[in-house]
């Protein structure tokens, strides 16, 4: 057990330092880009705004000139503060608020659809490799394959445009009924829910081939393997040797996957939440690009890169527990 | 062995394709279904839907002096409300909270009276000092002056009679629009402030129309009717209703389905989706008055000091093809002199459509470039430079403004037919905003500055003032071009109020305009508007022209706001 816990003080170390290299990159790049803020909004304008206007939005937005190394160490004592800045775009409004706005949002519309996705696609995958030729083994994997071929704009318009525009089955955009209040009631929980329908599951739709076919694929190289052969000529209950001989075994590549999918959620996804007008972190992050807010294209980053670290860190645990391997 | 798992094989494909039809038939079927269904939406009657900014979320911010996309739109269209609003269509000021504005002395001192029995939407009443206080708060906090005011601005103060006197540190006309549009702000709270430049202002208290924050949600925000309003028995609207959408798809989605009462935005091929859905309540109106869209032949390439390879360029472009596959023939052609149906009482009469050298001629374009001595030559009949190097130009566009790159790409198509090589070149936003203000380029498609009279169009163009050297960054004239005659009647313009002389200004300005082409119109910016009767009646447009539709350009929407009233048949729901 020692050993285990050494193996994660180590793996936490890694990830410390790859959190700094993170967050050295994310001061970086922003900078190298050419402009700044007050230049893009006033271009916005396409000439309708005096130019004499840039040095005075210059100094609203407190735009410095200073060394790129005071900036980078004001930008690490602020950041140890949980200090990200004021958000240019939404000036003058803290990167921290603006973030809250989406971040909730995105976890729980791709987050749900990740997990959705997640639990039906290896269910299914280990399923059709169990029953190997059938029915659910030879339809199932080209139509998802198919589906999840289709450009996901596409296929998330034709969505929209169907059942929500179309048929009017589900609303057209945001993610909560106009008229209740976000909190603990259940219209606001329902409508939340029947607002995520529709991107939820354009996401799932567009994601289940992948998890299934690599669960899938796992499973039939495993339940090849001598150990499922022997454990079947014991007698074991079939139900048994699917899932605690090789299912089990057979998750641990998706379970990678999810982890790493899983610290992506905090990214958002852009392109649902445009096409089904969702708050979220994606289009928070494209408008910080496109004003080349620095400040909240950072704290964005900076969320992400944790999450991703974070979710490593949890895949490390979880594979620690499915494979007694890793443990010696 | 091998012919059993081959059919087992084909039974597969086949049972997969037979999988995939009843979808497909599902998708096609459901398609066609969808023609017919009904209006439905929950927006409390006598409530008007709006949308201009395109945000996924909303972020709370009323601050007047903000610009545009930072504070919420609603901010200097219903909040706060300025002295005059400049009236693009029909050329002039209306006075708002201001009854009349006087010049003294040339443009050295403007008068404003201010309007009597005006309140706050506390109850407050609203006086001249507030007027004062506005001014002076700009001078104070340089970072809230944006416009750029006290440039010329020396002093604010009220005369004897209440009256606010804004006296200028130079004779400068062109500033009236900046000065009468300011939105005027309450001392009584402002005062009282610590940080004027960071406060978010929540809860505004402004003269608008609409100034109490119903409801303030991330996705829908709600403006109510300001209890005080001074125009008597406006607004007739309920309240304004905000709904978030992130990018065009969206409102024009909102606009199809009846949702939106109001809008500003780009629907492609308008008449058949959006008119036809509805043709009894959709309506849209796109005025081009919003200035010119011009190519921009740098004086860095020697070739372009000639004015005879700048008129050819110019007569080289068919711009009613450019009209058609760019803009979708929403637009006008602009006049020989640039100028847009915004100047229309500025505009020269002596020179006729047809005149000059805006206009589709390709013999005269071969003929200019002949004379300047760049002739065809070769195999590929290309012309040559002065080295013995073939004419290739370079037409620097927007990556992503999906218009105007496809009008570079006529121009360049267009170019071609005239011997020259160009090609279309896209940058990323902000790399081709460095590169044009640099002066480094080529050709380049853009924007001119834009103002109430011709003077801003033709400084930005032509003055020597605004010539810098290559390399340096200009916010305007980025094709380095400068007029000697042009800076004196620039400076003569910004010396007089008097309107017969401006004109006779702008008119000489119009024929050095024609006679040097510093810059090539390519055609005229729409005022982009879209409108539906069912809710809402009164909109201004082409057959009501009393005001611009756009919401895209306050405080112009305050005249909108206070005009509409609920459709007949609708009134009594507003109760």
């Amino acid at each position: 057990m020692n050993r285990s816990i050494e193996y994660l003080l180590r793996r936490l170390g890694f990830y410390t330092l790859a959190a700094w290299i993170a967050v050295t990159l994310n001061f970086l790049i922003p900078r190298l880009m050419p402009g700044d803020p007050a230049q893009i909004m006033f271009a916005r304008f396409k000439g309708e705004m005096s130019p004499e206007s840039i040095g005075a939005l210059r100094e609203t937005f407190g735009i410095s000139d200073a060394p790129l190394w005071g900036q980078y160490f004001t930008y690490l004592k602020h950041l140890l503060r949980g200090d990200m800045g004021i958000s240019v775009s939404n000036f003058p409004e803290p990167v921290i608020n603006v973030i809250a706005s989406g971040l909730l949002w995105s976890i729980f519309l791709a987050g749900s659809a990740l997990v959705i996705s997640f639990f039906i696609g290896t269910s299914l995958g280990a399923l059709a490799a169990w029953r190997r030729g059938g029915f659910l083994d030879s339809v199932t994997p080209p139509l998802l394959a198919l589906l999840g071929a289709f450009p996901y704009f596409w296929m998330a318009m034709l969505t929209l445009f169907v059942f929500g525009f179309g048929l009017g089955w589900f609303p057209l955009w945001h993610a909560y009924p106009e008229g209740t209040s976000p909190g603990f009631n259940l219209p606001f929980l329902f409508g939340a829910l029947y607002h995520a329908t529709l991107p939820a599951a354009t996401m799932v739709i567009a994601s289940l081939g992948g998890w299934m076919l690599a669960m899938r694929n796992t499973m039939v190289g495993i339940l090849g393997s001598d150990y499922i052969t022997y454990a079947r000529a014991r007698g074991l209950p079939p139900r048994q040797v699917l899932i605690r001989y090789a299912a089990r075994n057979a998750l641990l590549p998706n379970i990678t996957g999810f982890g790493m999918a899983l610290g992506f959620v905090l990214g958002g996804a852009l392109l649902t939440e445009i096409i089904f007008s969702y708050p979220g972190q994606g289009y928070l992050l494209l408008q910080a690009v496109r004003a080349q807010d620095y400040p909240l294209m950072q704290g964005l980053f900076l969320t992400i890169t944790l999450a991703v670290l974070g979710a490593n860190w949890l895949v490390d645990i979880a594979t620690l527990i499915l494979d007694p391997r890793t443990r010696r | 062995m091998t012919s059993y798992y081959k059919s087992k094989h084909d039974r597969k494909k086949l049972r997969s394709l037979a999988a995939i039809l009843p979808f497909v038939i599902a998708v096609l079927a459901i398609t066609v279904v969808s023609g017919c269904r009904k209006e439905r939406s929950h927006v409390r009657p006598g409530v008007l839907t709006v949308a201009q900014e395109q945000q996924s979320s909303w972020v709370r911010n009323f601050h007047p002096f903000l610009p545009m996309g930072v504070a919420r739109w609603g901010t200097s269209a219903g909040i706060y409300e300025p002295l005059m609003i400049f009236n693009r269509m029909a050329g002039e000021y209306v006075p708002w909270l201001a009854t009349a504005y006087e010049w003294q002395g040339g443009a050295e001192a403007l008068i404003f009276t201010i309007r009597q029995g005006v309140r706050w939407s506390d109850g407050t009443p609203f006086s001249a000092s507030d007027v004062v206080y506005t001014f002076n708060l700009l001078h104070e906090k340089p970072a809230l002056d944006t416009g750029g005011l006290w440039d010329y601005l020396a002093s604010v103060e009220l005369d004897e009679e209440d009256r606010v006197v804004l006296t200028f540190s130079r004779p400068y006309s062109p500033g009236l629009m900046s000065l009468a549009q300011l939105p005027i702000v309450p001392a009584h709270i402002w005062r009282k402030l610590d940080d004027p430049v960071t406060f978010t202002n929540p809860n505004p208290v402004a003269t608008g129309p609409f100034t109490e924050v119903l409801s303030f949600g991330g996705q829908v925000y709600e403006l109510g009717r300001n209890p005080y309003y001074w125009k008597d028995g406006y607004p007739k609207i309920e309240a304004l209703r905000f709904p978030a959408f992130p990018t065009n798809e969206q409102v024009t989605l909102a606009l199809i389905n009846g949702e939106l009462d109001w809008a500003g935005s780009f629907v492609p091929a308008i008449d058949r989706i959006f008119v036809a859905r509805d043709p009894e309540h959709h309506g849209y109106w796109f005025p081009a008055v919003a200035g010119s869209v011009y190519l921009y032949p740098s004086q860095w390439v020697e070739e372009f000091r000639d004015v005879r390879v700048r008129k050819a360029l110019s007569l080289a472009l068919d711009r009613a093809m450019i009209n058609r596959i760019a803009m979708y023939n929403y637009t006008l052609l602009p006049e020989p002199t640039g100028l847009s149906e915004g100047y229309a009482k500025w505009r020269h009469p002596g020179i006729k459509p047809g005149d000059g050298w805006v206009h589709h001629d390709v013999a005269a374009a071969e003929k200019l470039l002949d004379e300047a001595g760049y002739r065809r030559s070769g195999k590929s009949g290309m012309r040559t430079g002065r080295n013995g190097k073939p004419l290739a130009f370079e037409i620097s566009v927007i990556a992503g403004w999906s218009d105007w790159v496809r009008a570079c790409q006529v121009i360049a198509r267009n170019l071609r037919e005239i011997g020259i090589d160009a090609r279309v070149k896209a940058y990323d936003f902000t790399g081709w905003f460095e590169k044009v203000q640099r002066g480094e380029f080529e050709l380049s498609i853009g924007w001119a500055d834009d103002g109430p009279t011709p003077y801003r169009v033709f400084r930005g163009i032509m003055a020597t003032e605004t010539v810098k050297p290559f390399g340096d960054t200009s916010y305007v004239n980025w094709q380095r071009f400068g007029n000697k005659e042009a800076d004196e009647l620039l400076a003569r313009f910004e010396g007089t109020v008097d309107f017969q002389k401006q004109r006779e200004i702008a008119l000489r300005l119009q024929e050095i305009f024609v006679e040097e082409a510093p810059a090539i119109p390519i055609f005229l910016n729409p005022s982009w508007g879209q409108y539906n009767t069912r809710r809402f009646v009164g909109w201004p447009n082409a057959a009501n022209p009393y005001v611009r539709l756009s919401p895209n350009h306050p405080p112009e929407p305050l005249m909108i706001m206070t005009r509409l009233e609920p459709a007949p048949g609708r009134e009594g729901e507003t109760k």
